[in-house]
């Protein structure tokens, strides 16, 4: 007989969801990020999972480690094998500016492998959105689909996730804080609020277990851990965080502008 | 009596490079050719967006610099110099002439024109920038004429293509007509009268009256023809037209008089179809009118599979697969005898060539979801536009059958075009412009097709590699407002004093944020030739809660905004 108590641990258990059945550790690739490699319980983001990334503001930097691990799993030797991955960016608002992430992208040329691509789709309807992430996440080829969902219903979460795991790709999608109260599906959900003191190429980020299916396991030693983010590169900085310094009285005129001083 | 519609290209040698490299629209771009003595001679040029700034007078435009085909690349260069400036000189593209390829591509759009009738061919010379298209008797299906021409010219448009198109009863009239449609009469223009005109149809049997005053070169004459007309004091085709037939062959080429009588349709000019050889179209037609919602979607997916595959079956077997494709809904009009309804027509374009049936009639079903279907029909047609050699691979003996990876890819931008637009689906690239609104362009996504798809955003620069960069990742950020929002800012000392330092406080999104540290200034400052002048100081600002966001200071007046969020 199963009592209530046992069942319910059946029922929350990762395994019943559906979470670690048929998993094998070469699906697991490490982000890159240290830290982040020992808060997430597989040791790295693990290929056919969703993940989200829960900010606690707007500018926390939650988007910018998500599309660096995005990056670092689309680069990965493993998966691109013969041909470059791609991400798929599905950016409802049109904020997403590609610029600053276009350059990540390099590293894999450094390291003698192809080139990841990244494609932009900018659905028009919350619809239009679901459907164009079950797509993406659903494509052989995909290493990592990045979204910004505004409300995700759980049936919309469940297929999302069951085509991740066909195809290997992976969900990454950036919420606010409050969507923690919501179900998920999600393998991690990563908590990110932005830590002052960087400098201007490195950008300091707390991370911490928000929930999925092992954010209340015992075995987490570490609950809460910092990682550092260079900007330049989208990797993990080398150099510690600085104490809050005072805005800048002299400040500092860049190259570019020195340039276009000399230009005019 | 037969009516040709002419589809006139100019420029197209320039035209095709501005499709295959969107981000050449804002530089000078010449084609030249190497002569003997290795002078390079301009083909064709062009500047589509030219700099907006320095208007000669209120509501005049500025005349664009003329440089004619023949002239030396250093000549030309040297008319822009003193048009626009030495930087202009700097930025020109110049390209190898190359007129096999612009001849292909040029076939490629004839064959897309089949979708206005079915008989299609070139202009019979060298180097054709024009299409001529018979629509005696179909005109109809697209609400007549002057619907007709409107809506060719702004299908091709849609696709970043200028023409030029003009309705007439002779391929010789239509081509005349096409190539001055700015000059011809306000009674054969079509309304609204915007510049420029673009489109122009000539009354049945009137091109004589309607296009008299049109100059002498409108009849496709040499230039010894038109040469020997001017020594005469002949400079329209009016002119000509009242010249005595007879006299026409003894006094001047015998051109001439052929050319006349080819606009006047006294002798006939056939259209001859040059392409290899016909793209299959398949058919089906109803004895009973259809109602698509009794059918049933599986019933209609059904009846586009059987038409696809017959389609696809002979392309297969040359090695091809399709990447434009076009179904067509034949409406009933009813039991009451009433003009011709036009079809619905739905265009499904492909990023890669593609032979799988399947793939290609969930494109169609996508884009069936976002169109209005007639309620019923009377047959169904689809017709492949274009095609590509398809990409041939290895079939796997044992290991289950799955596409490969980088052809799902394919097929997965495919239906995100299919249901989003081909607007909503891009590859960004980053150009090299300051400005960091214009600092990337989308294009459509793989690019190997020979699909012609506006791009999406507004880079003026060269196009680089996606990942080279011209400003360093971290003074970007993540996010970017579509427009720079105005900031409620407090700095430390009033803002005469101010200039250069950052606000201590601002606040947005109704919250307030304190500024612990900045990163900057960075300048940005566009050139004149550029336009309306941007000049900003931009900032990289933390705040205490390690938030960060990039803001800017406009120097013209000091105003403060945010424009970006490194989130």
């Amino acid at each position: 007989m199963v009592t209530g108590g046992l069942l319910e641990k059946v029922l929350q258990s990762a395994d019943f969801a559906g979470f670690s059945a048929g998993w094998h550790e070469a699906d697991v690739v490490p982000t890159g990020f240290a830290p982040l490699d020992r808060l997430l319980p597989a040791g790295g983001v693990r290929r056919g999972s969703l993940v989200e990334w829960l900010s606690s503001g707007e500018a926390s930097g939650a988007t910018a480690l998500a599309a660096a691990v995005a990056c670092r799993l689309a680069g990965d030797a493993d998966h691109a094998g013969d041909s470059s991955s791609t991400i798929v960016v599905v950016d409802r608002k049109g904020r997403f500016y590609p610029p600053a992430v276009l350059g990540w992208l390099e590293r894999a040329r450094v390291a003698g492998r192809p080139v990841p691509r990244l494609v932009v789709a900018r659905p028009a309807h919350e619809a239009d959105e679901v459907w164009a992430i079950d797509q993406a996440l659903r494509c052989h080829g995909v290493a990592a689909v990045v979204a910004w969902p505004a409300g995700i219903h759980s049936t919309a979460m469940r297929r999302w996730q069951l085509a991740a795991r066909a195809s290997l790709a992976v969900g990454m999608f950036m919420r606010p804080l409050a969507a923690q109260r919501e179900p998920s599906w999600a393998e991690a959900r990563v908590a990110v609020s932005a830590r002052p003191g960087g400098s201007a190429g490195v950008r300091w980020l707390r991370l911490s277990l928000a929930g999925g299916p092992w954010a209340g396991e015992s075995q987490m030693q570490e609950r809460s851990v910092d990682v550092g983010l260079d900007l330049a590169r989208g990797c993990a900085a080398t150099s510690g965080p600085t104490s809050p310094a005072q805005p800048s009285s002299a400040p500092r005129i860049l190259e570019r502008e020195r340039m276009a001083c000399r230009a005019s | 009596m037969s009516r040709i519609m002419t589809i006139w290209l100019p420029r197209w040698p320039v035209q095709r490079r501005l499709i295959e490299s969107p981000a050449l629209r804002k530089v000078p771009v010449f084609i030249c050719r190497r002569e003997r003595r290795g002078v390079m001679t301009i083909v064709s040029w062009a500047w589509v967006l030219p700099p907006r700034s320095v208007p000669v007078h209120a509501g005049e435009r500025r005349a664009a610099p003329r440089i004619p085909p023949g002239m030396s690349l250093a000549e030309g260069m040297a008319v822009l110099a003193l048009a626009h400036g030495s930087r202009a000189c700097q930025m020109a593209e110049i390209a190898a002439d190359d007129p096999a390829a612009d001849r292909a591509a040029l076939e490629r759009l004839a064959r897309y024109s089949r979708r206005f009738a079915p008989i299609v061919a070139l202009e019979d010379v060298e180097r054709p920038e024009c299409i001529h298209i018979d629509v005696t008797g179909t005109a109809g299906f697209f609400g007549g004429e002057e619907a007709l021409v409107h809506t060719a010219v702004w299908t091709l448009a849609a696709r970043g293509i200028h023409a030029r198109v003009a309705i007439a009863d002779t391929p010789g009239a239509a081509w005349a007509a096409a190539h001055h449609t700015e000059q011809l009469d306000d009674r054969h223009r079509l309304p609204p009268f915007r510049r420029p005109r673009r489109f122009a149809v000539v009354p049945p049997g009137g091109q004589a009256a309607a296009l008299a005053a049109l100059p002498a070169s409108a009849l496709r004459l040499d230039a010894a023809v038109l040469a020997a007309l001017r020594e005469v004091g002949i400079d329209s085709i009016g002119g000509i037209l009242k010249l005595s037939r007879n006299s026409l062959a003894s006094r001047f080429s015998p051109t001439l008089a052929v050319r006349l009588a080819q606009f006047t349709g006294a002798r006939a000019e056939p259209l001859a179809p040059t392409f290899d050889e016909e793209l299959p179209r398949s058919a089906q037609a109803f004895d009973v009118p259809m109602s698509l919602r009794e059918m049933g979607e599986d019933a209609v997916a059904a009846i586009l599979e059987r038409l696809v595959l017959r389609c696809m079956s002979p392309l297969t077997a040359r090695g091809e697969g399709v990447t434009s494709l076009q179904v067509r809904f034949e409406q009933w009009a009813g039991a009451v005898e009433r003009e011709p309804t036009p079809p619905v027509v739905i265009d499904v374009g492909l990023y890669r060539p593609s032979v799988a049936v399947r793939h290609v009639v969930e494109l169609v079903r996508l884009r069936m979801s976002r169109v209005r279907l007639p309620r019923e029909i009377e047959g169904v047609a689809v017709e492949v536009v274009a095609t590509a050699p398809a990409l041939c691979r290895q079939r796997t003996l044992f290991a289950a059958e799955r596409e490969s990876a980088a052809a799902e890819v394919g097929m997965l931008f495919d239906r995100l075009a299919g249901r989003l637009g081909t607007k909503a689906v891009f590859e960004p690239q980053v150009v090299n412009d300051a400005q960091p609104e214009h600092a990337w362009l989308g294009v459509p996504p793989g690019g190997q097709s020979g699909r012609m798809t506006r791009v999406h955003g507004s880079g003026s620069g060269s196009a680089t590699t996606q990942g080279r960069q011209a400003v360093p990742a971290e003074r970007r950020p993540i996010w970017m407002l579509a427009r720079p929002v105005p900031l409620d800012v407090m700095a430390v000392v009033p803002a005469v004093a101010d200039a250069g330092r950052p606000p201590v406080r601002f606040r947005w999104s109704g919250e307030a944020h304190e500024v612990t540290v900045a990163h900057g200034p960075e300048r940005i400052e566009t050139a004149w030739w550029r336009g309306p002048i941007v000049r900003r100081d931009y900032y990289v600002v933390e705040t205490q809660t390690g938030e960060r966001f990039w803001i800017f200071r406009r120097l013209k007046d000091g105003g403060w905004f945010l424009h970006g969020v490194f989130a």
